[in-house]
């Protein structure tokens, strides 16, 4: 689905923010990029849309090169939520904002109310739908910034920095957002410095430094990887650290609390 | 985007220029854009573009003085034009378009080499309201934040569908709104929590605050003011006394 084939880009500073990044990212993964501040990770992800342009090698996404496709095109297929939600607001109302993209697409009237009213629901957002978008609270601008994206069902999913400002309710609803994209067979690109919000949704993990992929595979691998992280300044998530602290562990570090109470009271009982 | 504000952006070096006086800076900047409107032909105006360049040379930003010049050179051609059709001169069509570049690149050369804390200071130094500098000042410190936030708006935008380069004008012109809008949004709310940060950290607590810098001429920012202004009187005289050129 997405193929960076040794992406190299030079800002026109001459600061190099990636280099010789070679990853593959087939349909319907969920795959996580972390990393320290500065590592890469918005402009890995940048690439995918077309937004920026690799100064060597390729980026591949459903088989179009982004060197030769419009953002325009791109971005029908790949929607991005950025990290600050300012950069995106503008209409007049909440529903206008939820449609700007998909009149951008051409959709049909009956399909933009019908995406409106889907994306205003999944993110509680229907009390607001004639407010203006720019008096929304922080984690509520997030929310739609989100809900504007998936509106036009992107193939491809990019969410940078999903859960700042966002309060644990809202963290947890996201999260079971971002698995019923995976069950609806999306590709998820979540680019966040929250181990813990990305631990229980168990992605593939890509590590990042100084513009490098230097670690990829399952969470539950990657995570216990304390050299690969601490050299990426990545934090592990408490219930690794719980898990690697035990004399006696089961064969595969806890998804999530339930999952280690479970665990302690079957040890218990014993 | 980036390109377009970097005529006017400070970036800092280490040339012997950078290191003048700003004080010296703003002198011979003034000087250069006192001798683009003093100068009356084409060919003296090209020996004042020519001190630019050999300025612009020491300070080793030649690249972005020609930057600022080609772009400048798109509102030049507009001035020519407008120009040519009222006055059917020629001669004074071009000094007027190749002026307006020289006016641009003196006032850019200040600018380029002059970090926004020594703008500051200069303008203290002429006893200015101290709001007026922190203002001036402030603007000058966030041209680049503003040119970064367009760059993110745009950049939201267009993996929205919106396409800023397709269509007529006034599609264009119009196509700018989603990009406007946050960005004024954004000014504002930043301008609000600046003023807020400014005050819960004193600011106008006392008439007259006290300095982290202070400025204090060397022998070579003296030599430097005085070559400048010799050089300009020189000038000025050749123009108007040695120089056989009738106003155009």
């Amino acid at each position: 689905m997405i193929e960076f084939q040794g992406v190299t880009f030079v800002h026109q500073n001459g600061v190099k923010a990636l280099d010789g990044v070679t990853l593959k990212v087939e349909a319907g993964e969920t795959v996580a990029l972390v990393g320290e501040n500065g590592a890469g990770k918005t402009t890995l992800v940048k690439h995918v849309t077309g937004l920026l342009k690799p100064t060597t090698g390729k980026v591949i996404v459903d088989g179009h090169d982004t060197k030769q496709t419009s953002t325009a095109s791109l971005s029908r297929k790949v929607g991005v939520a950025f990290q600050n939600p300012d950069h995106q607001l503008f209409s007049e109302s909440v529903e206008e904002e939820m449609s700007f993209a998909l009149r951008n697409f051409g959709f049909s009237p009956e399909l933009v109310r019908k995406r409106v009213d889907w994306g205003l629901g999944l993110f509680g957002l229907d009390e607001y739908r004639k407010s203006s978008p720019l008096v929304l609270s922080g984690g509520e601008k997030k929310r739609l910034t989100l809900a504007c994206i998936l509106a036009w069902d992107p193939d491809v999913v990019i969410l940078d920095e999903p859960t700042v400002g966002q309060d644990s309710i809202q963290k947890e609803k996201l999260a079971g957002t971002i698995k019923m994209l995976r069950s609806a067979g999306k590709t998820v690109v979540v680019v966040s410095h929250d181990i813990e919000f990305l631990w229980p949704i168990q992605p593939r993990v890509v590590v990042m430094k100084s513009g490098r992929v230097v670690g990829d595979g399952p969470a539950a691998l990657v995570m216990q990887d304390e050299t690969l992280l601490a050299s990426a300044r990545v934090a592990q998530p408490q219930l690794v650290e719980l898990y690697r602290g035990l004399s006696e562990r089961p064969p595969g570090p806890f998804v999530d609390a339930l999952d280690a109470r479970r665990w302690f009271e079957e040890r218990m009982k014993r | 985007m980036m390109w377009l504000s970097g005529g006017f952006v400070f970036r800092r070096g280490d040339s012997p220029y950078h290191r003048l006086d700003p004080r010296v800076k703003l002198l011979i900047s003034a000087l250069m854009f006192v001798s683009t409107l003093l100068v009356r032909s084409f060919y003296e105006l090209l020996a004042v573009i020519a001190v630019m360049v050999a300025v612009a040379a020491v300070a080793t930003v030649l690249k972005r003085v020609g930057r600022t010049m080609v772009l400048t050179a798109t509102f030049s051609a507009f001035i020519f034009v407008i120009n040519i059709v009222f006055t059917r001169n020629l001669e004074s069509s071009v000094l007027y378009a190749v002026r307006f570049v020289a006016i641009v690149v003196s006032t850019s050369l200040f600018f380029i080499t002059t970090s926004p804390d020594e703008l500051e200071q200069v303008m203290k130094t002429f006893r200015l309201p101290r709001d007026v500098v922190f203002a001036f000042v402030t603007a000058v410190r966030f041209i680049p934040v503003m040119m970064l936030d367009t760059i993110q708006i745009m950049d939201a935008q267009k993996s929205r569908g919106l396409e800023l380069e397709k269509g007529n004008i006034f599609r264009r012109v119009r196509n700018m709104i989603p990009v406007l809008i946050p960005l004024v949004v954004n000014s504002v709310v930043r301008s609000g929590e600046l003023a807020e940060a400014m005050e819960s950290r004193a600011y106008g607590a006392v008439p007259r605050p006290t300095s982290l810098v202070q400025y204090k001429s060397s022998v070579t920012d003296k030599v430097v003011a005085l070559a400048a202004l010799a050089l300009f009187i020189a000038g000025a005289y050749s123009f108007y006394y040695i120089l056989p050129v009738q106003l155009p």
